[in-house]
């Protein structure tokens, strides 16, 4: 549906079989203020986290205790892998990786597939850090609601991200060339 | 069109009013100036639209709106918008302000965008009919 069975290379790991989403006209606009305002959610579902954590006082039942866990670095390291796959994803030009070896060589398909696949590696390893920081760092420790609030913010902040990567994408890929051709 | 303009500036204007009225109280009643960054974020929302429009395309390429600068543009406004809504949101949630506080200045930077957004509706509507 959403491409030419003619471009279809069995040879090739990365098939992305973008969908059809017909949301009229605006579609390409729509996609991409919403990937914006994901964005902008995820880094804010992180950061709450942040600024809850800096300003955590102990229960007011028993005032000398201090709280048990705070964010630290180790808990932004999953959101800038996921940044890093984010930019890294955007900044790859689209035609080249569908393959359209008519223009430019076939070694600049190879090495655009290569940076596509480090992007969404970087993307991948920010949601599996980002999970791994919340069992290893806030379930085994047994800590109470509260402050395992900071690791479903860090899953939730890089589950955001990949969202919004992959609406950015759709909608950038989403050409006007495809209802062009199917108009005629 | 005259008389309707400048009553629709006029009622804007109100509007506007209003929504910097709701933003300040919520910073002047409990004594926490940092509420004032959510009328910060909305006046500034607007803008990267602004700046990166002129880099779509001519007259020739209209209809093709798929140009980085522009998707760049709308990609960071939104951002903005998102944030203009999430920073009270955050603040309120480890109580650096007070919940209060928190729903005026997100309803008065709503009021503050709105306008900015019809005052920019209003004014590229009659520009465009003249083209």
């Amino acid at each position: 549906m959403a491409l030419p069975r003619s471009h279809y290379d069995p040879r090739r790991v990365c098939i992305n079989p973008f969908p059809g989403i017909s949301l009229g006209k605006h579609r390409r606009t729509i996609g991409i203020y919403l990937a914006g305002g994901l964005f902008a959610l995820a880094n804010w579902t992180f950061l709450d986290a942040a600024v809850l954590s800096a300003h955590a006082h102990p229960p007011y039942t028993e005032p000398q205790i201090p709280p048990p866990v705070h964010v630290t670095f180790v808990d932004w390291l999953p959101g800038i892998c996921s940044l890093l796959g984010m930019i890294v994803i955007n900044l790859i030009d689209k035609d080249r990786v569908q393959g359209h070896e008519d223009f430019g060589d076939a070694r600049a398909v190879w090495r655009a597939r290569l940076f596509l696949f480090i992007g969404f590696a970087l993307m991948a390893g920010g949601l599996a850090g980002s999970v791994t920081v919340l069992v290893l760092k806030y379930i085994l420790h047994h800590y109470t609601e509260q402050y395992t609030y900071y690791g479903y913010a860090n899953v939730s902040q890089n589950v955001a991200l990949m969202l919004s990567a992959i609406v950015l994408w759709i909608s950038q890929s989403v050409s006007t060339e495809y209802e062009y051709t199917l108009s005629i | 069109m005259a008389s309707a303009g400048i009553k629709t500036v006029i009622l804007l204007s109100f509007v506007l009013a209003v929504g910097f009225l709701l933003v300040i109280l919520s910073c002047a009643l409990w004594a926490n100036w940092l509420p004032l960054l959510v009328a910060l974020t909305f006046v500034l929302a607007p803008l990267p639209n602004a700046v990166f429009a002129r880099c779509g395309g001519d007259d020739f390429s209209a209809e093709y709106d798929g140009s980085g600068p522009v998707d760049l543009g709308r990609f960071i406004t939104a951002s903005v918008v998102v944030t203009g809504f999430a920073l009270p949101l955050v603040l309120a949630h480890s109580e650096v302000i007070t919940k209060g506080a928190c729903a005026m200045s997100i309803a008065g930077g709503a009021l503050v965008y709105g306008t900015i957004m019809a005052y920019s509706q209003t004014f590229k509507e009659g520009d465009s009919e003249f083209d």
